[in-house]
C-alpha cells in the first residue's frame, strides 16, 4: 500500500480538476475561494511552518499582488497574463526589500513589525492616485469561473510541489534548523539572512499570485479589502490547524476550515467569526502540533494525546 | 503657535490614555511572556462595562471606574486560570493565537450583546472645559489623564513595595529560581493578567468617556498598546507613559501638518523603524 501512496496526490488532484463540470456554479465559486485561501496558507507555512517566523505581512503581498494585477488592467490596459507577473514583480520586490530589515527581528517583533507593515501599505495604497486611493480600482469583466477554479488549482499544486521540495531539499532542512535554533544553525554554516529572504520571497510569489488571480476575478478591488489583515490570520489558523512545516497539512487545514466555516455561514451570518474564534483557541489547547500530529499522536497513544499535549505545555 | 500649543496638549491628553492601554500590555508580556492580542479587547469591553454602570445604575463614570477594573480582573484571573495557564510554557505562537482566537470571541459576543452602535459615554460635564492662556483643555480629557498618571503610579509603587508585587517581578526575571523561594506561578500569572485587565478595562473605560467605543475598535488599540510597550519600555510603568506620550504626541502633530489619514502610518511607521533601528537596546530589560 505505501509503495503506491505517492499516487493519492495526483488522484485528488484530477478529482478536484474535474469539480467544474460536474458540479454547480455555487460550489466551483467556494471552490475558488477556498482554493485561493489554501494557496495562501501553504506560501505562509514556507515562512511561518518551515523557519518558525509568524509573519502577520503575507497579506502584503497578496495585497501587491491584487493592486499590481489592477492597475495593470485597468489603468495601462495590460492583459491579465502580463498583470500577474506585473503583482508577482511587486509581491517578490516587497519582500526582498523588507524582507531584510524585517527579518532580524525574532519572534512577536518579527510578527508586531509585520502587521505594522501591512497597515502603513494599506494605508500609503489609499493615498496613491493609479491605485484608485480610497475608492479602489474596477477591472474589466471576464465571466469563465472554470478558468477561475483551474488556475486556482494549478496555483494550489505548483505551491505545494514547491512545499514538498523543500521538505526534502537543503533548503528546506536549513529553514527547520532556523526554526529549532538560529544562533546554532548559523554556528553550523547556514547563511540564516539568505535563507530566510529566500522563504519569504517564496512565500510572497505564491499570495502574490493567488492575489492576482482573486483580483481579476472578484474584479473589484480597494484597500481594506486587499490589505485585510483577517486574511493573514486566516492563513495562520489554516496551516496551524492542519500541521505547520508539513506538506499537506495547510491544504487539509485551509479545505476543511473553509468548508466548515461555508456551511456555518450560510446557516447564520456572524456565527461563522465566532466559530473560528472557538476553533483556534481548542485546537491551540488540545493539539498545538496540528492535525497531522493530531492523527498520528492518537494512532499510538489514543485519548492520552490530548492529556500529554495539556500536561507537557501548562505551568 | 497657539495651535501649536493646542494640538500639544491634545497630544498629551491623549497620549496619558495611550500609557494607560500599554501599561496593561507590557504588564502582562514582561511577566508572562505573552503578547495579549486579546488587549484591545479587554479595553473594548473595559469600555462597555462602564458605559452600562453609566446609563443604567446611574453611577459617575469617574467613580464608577473601580468597579470596571474589579470586574475586568475578575475576568483576567479567570481566563489566566482556565485557559492560558494550561498553554502557557509552549511556543510564543501558540499563545498568541490563543489571545488571538479570544479576542475573536470576545468582539463577536460584544457585538451579539452590546450591538455594533457607537456609543459614547457621556457625563453632564463632558462638554466642559477650562482656558488656560488661549489653549482648551476639556475637563473629561484632563481626568482621564490623571487617572491614567495615578494608575501607573499605583503599579509602580504595587510592583516595588508589596509582597506581590515583588512576587510578580522575581516571576518576570526568572520562574523556577522564584518557585524555589515559594512564589506559586499559577496564581502570580492569574493575578499578573488579572491586573492587566484592569488596566486595559481602566483605559476602555476613559477611552470611551473621551471618543466612541465600538465592539470594533479593539484591533488598532492592541497594535498600539504593543508601540506603546515596546517605546516604553516592558517593565518600566512610568516609561510606559513616557512611550504612550511619545505616540500620542506624534499622531496629534501628523494629523495637524501632514493629513489625519496619516496618523496610522505614523504610529505604525515608527514601530517599524524602532523595531528595525535598535531592538536589542530596547528591549534590554524585558
Amino acid at each position: 500500500m505505501n509503495r503506491y501512496r505517492w499516487l493519492a496526490l495526483p488522484i485528488a488532484a484530477a478529482a478536484l480538476a474535474v469539480v467544474p463540470w460536474v458540479t454547480s456554479d455555487t460550489i466551483v465559486q467556494y471552490g475558488i475561494n477556498a482554493l485561493l485561501v489554501a494557496t495562501l496558507a501553504q506560501a505562509w507555512n514556507i515562512i511561518g511552518g518551515f523557519s518558525g517566523y509568524p509573519s502577520f505581512g503575507n497579506s502584503v503581498f497578496y495585497g501587491l499582488g491584487t493592486y499590481g494585477t489592477a492597475i495593470a488592467m485597468a489603468q495601462l490596459h495590460w492583459s491579465f497574463g502580463s498583470g500577474l507577473v506585473f503583482g508577482a514583480v511587486l509581491g517578490v520586490a516587497c519582500a526582498l526589500l523588507f524582507g531584510i530589515p524585517i527579518l532580524r527581528l525574532r519572534g512577536p517583533y518579527f510578527a508586531i513589525a509585520t502587521l505594522g507593515l501591512a497597515a502603513v501599505m494599506s494605508a500609503i495604497t489609499a493615498t496613491v492616485e493609479i491605485a484608485g486611493k480610497n475608492i479602489g480600482l474596477i477591472l474589466p469583466l471576464f465571466r469563465g469561473d472554470t478558468l477561475f477554479y483551474e488556475l486556482s488549482l494549478i496555483l494550489l499544486v505548483a505551491a505545494t510541489g514547491t512545499v514538498a521540495w523543500i521538505a526534502r531539499s537543503r533548503f528546506g532542512a536549513g529553514l527547520v534548523a532556523i526554526r529549532e535554533d538560529e544562533d546554532a544553525a548559523q554556528v553550523m554554516g547556514i547563511n540564516t539572512t539568505t535563507y530566510k529572504v529566500a522563504a519569504l520571497t517564496v512565500a510572497a510569489l505564491f499570495s502574490a499570485l493567488a492575489g492576482g488571480i482573486h483580483a481579476y476575478w472578484i474584479t473589484f478591488i480597494d484597500p481594506a479589502s486587499a490589505f485585510d489583515p483577517s486574511l493573514n490570520v486566516r492563513m495562520v489558523i489554516m496551516t496551524l490547524f492542519g500541521g505547520p512545516g508539513t506538506v499537506l497539512g495547510p491544504v487539509l487545514g485551509a479545505l476543511i476550515l473553509s468548508a466548515v466555516s461555508e456551511v456555518l455561514a450560510s446557516q447564520a451570518t456572524g456565527v461563522a467569526s465566532l466559530f473560528y474564534g472557538i476553533v483556534i483557541v481548542a485546537a491551540v489547547l488540545l493539539m498545538p502540533k496540528g492535525l497531522l500530529d493530531l492523527v498520528q499522536g492518537f494512532r499510538d497513544s489514543g485519548w492520552r494525546y490530548f492529556v500529554d499535549n495539556v500536561r507537557r505545555y501548562r505551568i | 503657535m497657539q495651535l501649536f500649543g493646542q494640538i500639544l496638549v491634545n497630544g498629551i491628553l491623549l497620549g496619558g490614555l495611550y500609557g494607560l492601554m500599554g501599561l496593561g500590555m507590557g504588564l502582562v508580556w514582561g511577566v508572562l511572556k505573552i503578547v495579549n492580542l486579546a488587549h484591545g479587547a479587554l479595553i473594548m469591553l473595559g469600555g462597555y462595562a462602564l458605559y452600562y454602570l453609566y446609563t443604567k445604575a446611574g453611577i459617575d463614570p469617574f467613580l464608577g471606574l473601580p468597579l470596571a477594573m474589579v470586574a475586568m480582573f475578575v475576568l483576567g484571573y479567570v481566563l489566566q486560570t482556565a485557559l492560558l495557564n494550561l498553554i502557557v510554557r509552549s511556543a510564543q505562537l501558540n499563545t498568541l493565537l490563543l489571545t488571538f482566537g479570544l479576542d475573536v470571541v470576545f468582539v463577536y459576543m460584544a457585538q451579539l450583546l452590546f450591538s455594533a452602535d457607537f456609543r459614547t459615554i457621556n457625563p453632564p460635564y463632558a462638554g466642559k472645559n477650562v482656558t488656560i492662556s488661549g489653549v482648551v483643555v476639556p475637563y473629561a480629557q484632563f481626568g482621564a489623564f490623571l487617572v491614567a498618571l495615578v494608575l501607573a503610579g499605583l503599579l509602580f509603587l504595587v510592583l516595588d513595595k508589596t509582597r506581590t508585587g515583588r512576587a510578580i517581578r522575581a516571576t518576570a526575571q526568572n520562574l523556577i529560581a522564584a518557585r524555589l523561594y515559594g512564589v506559586n506561578p499559577k496564581r502570580i500569572y492569574a493575578i499578573t493578567f488579572g491586573t492587566g485587565a484592569a488596566l486595559a478595562g481602566a483605559a476602555g473605560g476613559l477611552y470611551g468617556i473621551v471618543s466612541q467605543i465600538t465592539p470594533y475598535i479593539g484591533v488598532t488599540l492592541t497594535a498600539k498598546s504593543f508601540v506603546i510597550a515596546i517605546l516604553g519600555g516592558l517593565d518600566k510603568p512610568l516609561g510606559v507613559i513616557g512611550g504612550g506620550l511619545v505616540l500620542g504626541i506624534a499622531e496629534a502633530m501628523a494629523a495637524l501638518y501632514l493629513d489625519p489619514t496619516y496618523t496610522d502610518i505614523i504610529s505604525f511607521g515608527l514601530l517599524v523603524l524602532v523595531l528595525v533601528a535598535r531592538p536589542a537596546q530596547l528591549l534590554g530589560r524585558a
